[in-house]
């Protein structure tokens, strides 16, 4: 969802973003991601024709999947704060 | 460089993924598919020359279709369909269904085991299972034993004429038949009940090649 925070994007697009970073494996996993993301209306779709190659669907937040981003951010914080936490409580003793 | 299966493999990766979807709901299958279309598509854009390989390649990186089914029915919630397994219910009918019919065949009814048309067969093959086999054959011999017999009997109580007069004496060929009759006729209800069983096994088994 942070993939599309400053601009829609489309699912190839998103592909190849994540597939960077490693995280991605089977890429066609993400396109039910994508839909449980529109269906729980946190971002939206629209089909825009493209000067390279076919129609795509490009994805969007909503504000309600602004705001589940900022809570999930937060929360991730605190976890990765509590995860080092103990990592280094670890290697301290 | 040509890719002269490109269509074949993707129209057959589609397939498959359709079959794998098929007990989701349509909407959700439809826009699966799309996405995969429009996704196969966006990536043979992206090749410069195309060959079978990189179709292949743009196939694997998506995924089995059954791994992409099954993340859509976790993402959405939906319970995969759990394969019926027969038990106790498919082996009270098939013993009931022959010997206790009314019973058996509502059990027969009521299990899910069994296609509509087998349901139907094991009905009517023969109705009444071993009751109706010996209703129909009290019925048979009632009609088919047409003689009378008569017996004289004498003052002091002794028989003086004791005889039976028979119908016209069947043929060999019409006792042969009927003999054949009488043993399809008494074997019928547990062939039904083998058949049944047998369609039981196969149901099953087709189930799970779709699994």
């Amino acid at each position: 969802m942070a993939l599309i925070v400053k601009t829609p994007r489309y699912a190839f697009d998103l592909i190849e973003a994540l597939g960077k970073t490693g995280l991605l494996t089977t890429e066609g996993t993400l396109y039910p991601l994508l839909s449980r993301l529109r269906r729980d209306g946190l971002v939206k779709t629209e089909w825009r024709e493209s000067t390279d190659g076919p129609p795509r669907r490009y994805y969007e937040l909503t504000p309600e999947g602004r705001r589940a981003l900022t809570a999930f951010k937060n929360e991730w914080t605190s976890f990765r704060g509590a995860v080092d936490g103990i990592l280094q409580e670890g290697i301290k003793s | 460089m040509t890719a002269p299966h490109a269509d074949q493999l993707i129209d057959g990766y589609l397939a498959r993924l359709r079959v794998a979807a098929a007990d989701l709901p349509a909407s959700v299958r439809d826009e699966l598919i799309e996405d995969m279309r429009a996704h196969i598509a966006e990536a043979r854009t992206r090749e410069p020359d195309e060959t079978d390989a990189t179709v292949l390649n743009i196939l694997d990186r998506l995924g089995e279709p059954a791994v992409v089914v099954a993340e859509t029915r976790e993402r959405l919630g939906l319970r995969a369909p759990m394969p019926y397994r027969p038990g106790l219910l498919e082996i009270a009918t098939l013993i009931l269904v022959p010997f206790f019919w009314p019973i058996g065949v509502i059990l027969l009814w009521m299990s899910p085991a069994w296609h509509w048309r087998d349901k139907v067969i094991g009905t009517l093959i023969p109705p009444g299972g071993y009751m109706g086999v010996a209703l129909f054959g009290v019925m048979f011999a009632t009609v088919h034993t047409g003689g009378s017999c008569v017996t004289v009997i004498e003052g002091t109580g002794q028989a003086i004429q004791n005889g039976c007069q028979t119908a016209t004496g069947p043929s060999a060929l019409a006792t042969a038949l009927s003999i054949v009759a009488a043993i399809l006729i008494y074997t019928l209800p547990l062939i039904t009940a083998g058949y049944l069983g047998l369609r039981l096994r196969w149901g099953r088994r087709t189930q799970l090649a779709l699994g």
